[in-house]
């Protein structure tokens, strides 16, 4: 592996990592090797979505993205997505849905569907399913992952409705 | 019966962990000082490997060591009737991806980058890459000396058979009844069928963590049976069990891929070399490489009278299993024994064969060979029943065996009334509305319905469960139940809790660990709901007995124990009364040997399935929409609902991947579908327009509180109704899976007609 490498900077879940990485090195190494337990791979391809991370609000496969292509973004892993102790409200409605079963998906699921969110706050069940496609679940079947989402999507209404 | 925690659904006792990333997998286990493994995987189908040459891996830099096939602890081999498979290939590749050298090096690159330079010389062999050339007069044998390996004790009407033929490496076969009754049927129907392989896709890959630390083997590993994987790696390793100590944290994904031997073994082999703790995580695509479903033909010759009434049925089924035995065998004996269905017959004789190609080992899978035999069955009785001009409902109905009635002479009896679940499906389809159906039909829309049946995973198959109550009041569950994502651990806390009379989240979970767990045999076939309950609750009722003599001690009058799991009369603060008392109990369960019964236990208990599919069809493309899937199962009794609905629609998705989506393919005897990245997995858009899912509950379960095992049911209808629907629609009948729009318009191109049925009689 080179000695030479590349200086990058950017935040990562609110905190900025400032280092110098070889070219070649791949964002989700570089995240779990610090301990991003969040990001998890397995296809390894980019084409699975257990490894997605949120960078500038876009969800991405760090497994497919190299550490360099990063430098000054935001990055946000499922660790970083709510900044007290409480839960995102994506996080409470997959908790509440049981839109989960091994987990493995879940992380990535989850950040998929906030940004979903972001761009879409009242999304029609179809809306949902084309936007986590790129998501794969192999346990629940999808439906209550469908469920979280648009459970997530009227509790962010509602909230918004009584402020 | 009322209870509090069971039948409720609390939140699931690792959502919290999972959710927030903090889930704790095999995959996530470090040690210091750990090696990193890669493998060198033959990319020829089928080769003796004349040499391998491992010195220029050896000198590089980080490795630190690399086993070859030539190694004799590398020779010894694993499998679950027969011990076919070596740790590493020695003397003969038998599938492209066969693990034939591997590496331990420093970081994963450095162990990837050596293993490009180990040298091999093949000598390349006529491939066998599917089971007709496989079972060609001259085909070369895949393994020229007989593997060792046993046969299970079977009981009234079952045999099996190691290695009967060449390149057959078992047969089962269960008859009963009389032969002659087929010349005596109005018609004798005679169908094939083809079944095709899906990949398990689980997402955590195979990944295993060894080291060997004064001969005491460790190893975490993402694993559905530790107990089982212990009793193999002991045998390979040549040690007592008890030096082998197999650590199993969540596992990301298992639907049977995660029985037995995968990552452990090199791992292992490696950590004896380098006096290291080593870490083998396949990639996805290795997983590819390492198990899949088994596909499979069918053919089946149904005896039937002209009224409906179903007599008889010959069946043989063959299994591509692969390079090396592996499950198959059980596989067989399963896709046989659940060949005829829960219907009513005077004969029936169904066998199936193991046959070995030059392809990836196939094993376990969410089923087990119960997909392939509904598959068959039940599009055969669609297809008898419109030769027959009979409705597909009406045929069924006639035929269902009652609740109560044995599946087959000596077995237990149907625990499920199965015209219930099937009524449920017709209704929520409106299947019974004739005009709209016919309207329905003018859209080139039809409705189709499926019933699965299988038999339960209590045989063979001892569960132990210890609970313990500390001086603080703390209450632990030790079992070696895996939680694979189905909610086990959850659901066996709701049992211990209600029995107990305390909250789910005061009950901790004890790590799976085979040196501090009681002996299970694994967590597979659906079954810990109801055999790893029945100890759980016994260990619970136990303990609870205990804390009753203990209150009665202490207040001095009597409270009794009528020993009845809803019988939960303890005061609700006796962890407090009792502070400073410990109680400790086990539980244990095992069904007993019975060789009237045909498997040699009677079945636990049944699992059914009822679906039913409302497709539309374009006759210009051949693509098949599914409009509405209903899948219903039985329960039982529910311990948790939503893990039961979360079940339900697991296996009903993963069966409309079977039926449309997925396939494994094969071009010019290579794997094409050799990664994430090439296979199609089943994704979002993939649903029905609607997916309803009806869990029923009808109390007749064996476990506790009328409990059964619940989580396959899906797997085995969705299919064959989807098909049946599309014959409903356009009148073409597909045979072969998946539905792909190029075999429905192939259907469509015959006319829209069904293959020709041969009668007799």
């Amino acid at each position: 592996m080179s000695r030479s490498g590349i200086a990058v900077s950017f935040n990562l879940n609110g905190r900025t990592v400032q280092e110098t990485v070889p070219a070649q090195q791949v964002l989700a190494d570089f995240l779990i090797e610090r301990g991003v337990a969040g990001v998890r791979v397995s296809c390894d391809q980019g084409v699975c979505g257990a490894c997605t991370a949120l960078v500038d609000g876009c969800p991405i496969a760090t497994c497919a993205a190299f550490v360099f292509q990063v430098d000054g973004c935001d990055v946000v892993t499922v660790e970083g997505l709510s900044d007290s102790d409480d839960l995102h409200p994506m996080q409470r409605s997959f908790v509440d849905r049981f839109a989960m079963q091994c987990g493995y998906c879940t992380p990535g699921m989850v950040l998929t569907a906030v940004a979903l969110l972001n761009r879409k706050p009242d999304p029609s069940p179809d809306d949902v399913r084309r936007w986590l496609a790129g998501n794969v679940c192999r346990c629940t079947g999808y439906a209550s992952i469908v469920d979280a989402v648009l459970d997530a999507a009227r509790r962010r209404h509602d909230l918004r409705e009584r402020t | 019966m009322t209870t509090r925690t069971v039948g409720t659904a609390p939140v699931r006792t690792d959502a919290l962990a999972k959710v927030a990333g903090a889930a704790l997998y095999t995959v996530d286990i470090t040690v210091p000082g750990m090696l990193h493994a890669a493998a060198l995987r033959s990319p020829y189908p089928h080769a003796r490997i004349v040499r391998v040459d491992a010195e220029r891996a050896r000198r590089q830099p980080g490795v630190l060591a690399v086993v070859t096939g030539a190694d004799p602890a590398a020779q010894r081999t694993y499998g679950w009737y027969i011990k076919d498979q070596p740790i590493l290939a020695g003397d003969k590749a038998r599938y492209a991806g066969d693990i034939v050298s591997a590496v331990a090096a420093e970081d994963p690159a450095t162990a990837m980058a050596a293993v490009e330079l180990i040298d091999v010389d093949y000598e390349p062999l006529e491939p066998l890459s599917d089971v007709e050339s496989a079972l060609r007069g001259d085909a070369p044998a895949l393994f020229e000396e007989r593997p060792a390996g046993t046969t299970p004790r079977y009981g009234r009407g079952a045999s099996g058979w190691i290695h009967p033929d060449k390149n057959v490496c078992y047969r089962f076969r269960y008859h009963t009844g009389d032969a002659t009754v087929m010349s005596s049927c109005d018609h004798v129907f005679d169908d094939s069928f083809s079944f095709s392989a899906m990949q398990h896709y689980h997402l955590e890959p195979f990944v295993s963590l060894a080291s060997v630390t004064d001969g005491v083997i460790d190893v975490w590993s993402s694993n559905q049976s530790p107990f089982s994987l212990r009793r193999e790696l002991a045998r390979l390793f040549d040690r007592d069990e008890d030096r082998v100590r197999v650590h199993v944290p969540l596992v990301g994904g298992a639907f049977g891929a995660k029985n037995g031997c995968k990552a452990e073994p090199v791992a292992i082999l490696l950590a004896m070399q380098t006096g290291r703790p080593v870490r083998f995580c396949m990639t996805a695509a290795e997983g590819f490489l390492t198990q899949r479903q088994h596909s499979a033909t069918l053919r089946l010759r149904t005896g039937v009278m002209a009224d409906g009434t179903l007599i008889g049925r010959d069946c043989e089924v063959l299994l591509d299993a692969g390079a090396y035995a592996d499950a198959s065998p059980l596989v067989a004996e399963k896709a046989a024994y659940r060949a005829p269905g829960p219907y009513r017959w005077q004969y029936v004789d169904a066998a199936a064969s193991c046959v070995l190609t030059t392809t990836t080992p196939a094993g376990p899978f969410r089923g087990f060979g119960a997909p392939q035999a509904a598959w068959a069955s039940e599009s055969q009785l669609d297809m008898i029943a419109h030769r027959l001009g009979i409705d597909p409902y009406d045929l069924r109905v006639k035929n269902l065996r009652e609740l109560g009635e044995p599946y087959m002479p000596g077995d237990s009896a149907v625990d499920s009334d199965l015209r219930s679940g099937l009524a449920a499906v017709a209704e929520a389809l409106h299947y019974h509305d004739r005009p709209r159906r016919e309207a329905l039909r003018t859209q080139g829309r039809g409705l189709g319905l499926a019933i699965g049946f299988k038999d339960s995973g209590g045989g063979s198959k001892p569960a132990s469960a210890r609970v313990t109550v500390d001086g603080d009041g703390h209450v632990t569950l030790r079992c070696g139940t895996v939680e694979l994502g189905q909610g086990a651990h959850t659901a066996l806390r709701q049992i211990a809790a209600e029995i107990l009379g305390i909250p789910v989240d005061g009950i901790d979970y004890a790590p799976v660990d085979t040196a501090s767990v009681p002996f299970d045999q694994g967590t597979y076939a659906s079954s810990s709901s109801a055999v790893m309950a029945r100890a759980v609750a016994e260990a619970a009722i136990d303990v609870r007995r205990q804390v009753r003599q203990a209150l009665t001690h202490r207040d001095g009058k009597a409270l009794g124990d009528r020993g009845r799991h809803e019988d939960h009369a303890l005061p609700q603060d006796w962890r407090r009364l009792l502070a400073g008392q410990v109680f400790d109990a086990s539980g244990h369960f095992e069904v007993t040997p019975d060789a009237d019964a045909p498997l040699g236990e009677k079945c636990f208990f049944w699992e059914p399935g009822w679906g039913g599919a409302e497709v539309e069809v374009d006759s210009e493309t051949g693509r098949v929409r599914v409009r509405r899937l209903v899948v219903c199962g039985d329960a039982g009794r529910m311990i948790n609902p939503e893990l039961c609905h979360g079940q339900e629609s697991g296996s009903a998705i993963m069966g409309l991947a079977q039926a449309l989506v997925e396939h494994r393919m094969y071009a010019h005897g290579a794997l094409a579908t050799h990664d994430p990245l090439s296979y199609r997995v089943t994704t979002f858009t993939d649903l029905p327009d609607e997916l309803d899912l009806m869990v029923q509950e009808q109390g007749h379960g064996p476990g506790p509180f009328g409990a059964k095992g619940y989580g396959e049911g899906g797997m085995l209808v969705v299919a064959a109704a989807i098909a049946n629907a599309v014959q409903d629609a356009v009148g073409a009948r597909v045979t072969d899976l998946p539905l792909t729009p190029e075999r429905v318009l192939h259907a469509l191109d015959q006319g829209g007609s069904e293959p020709s049925a041969g009668a007799a009689g």
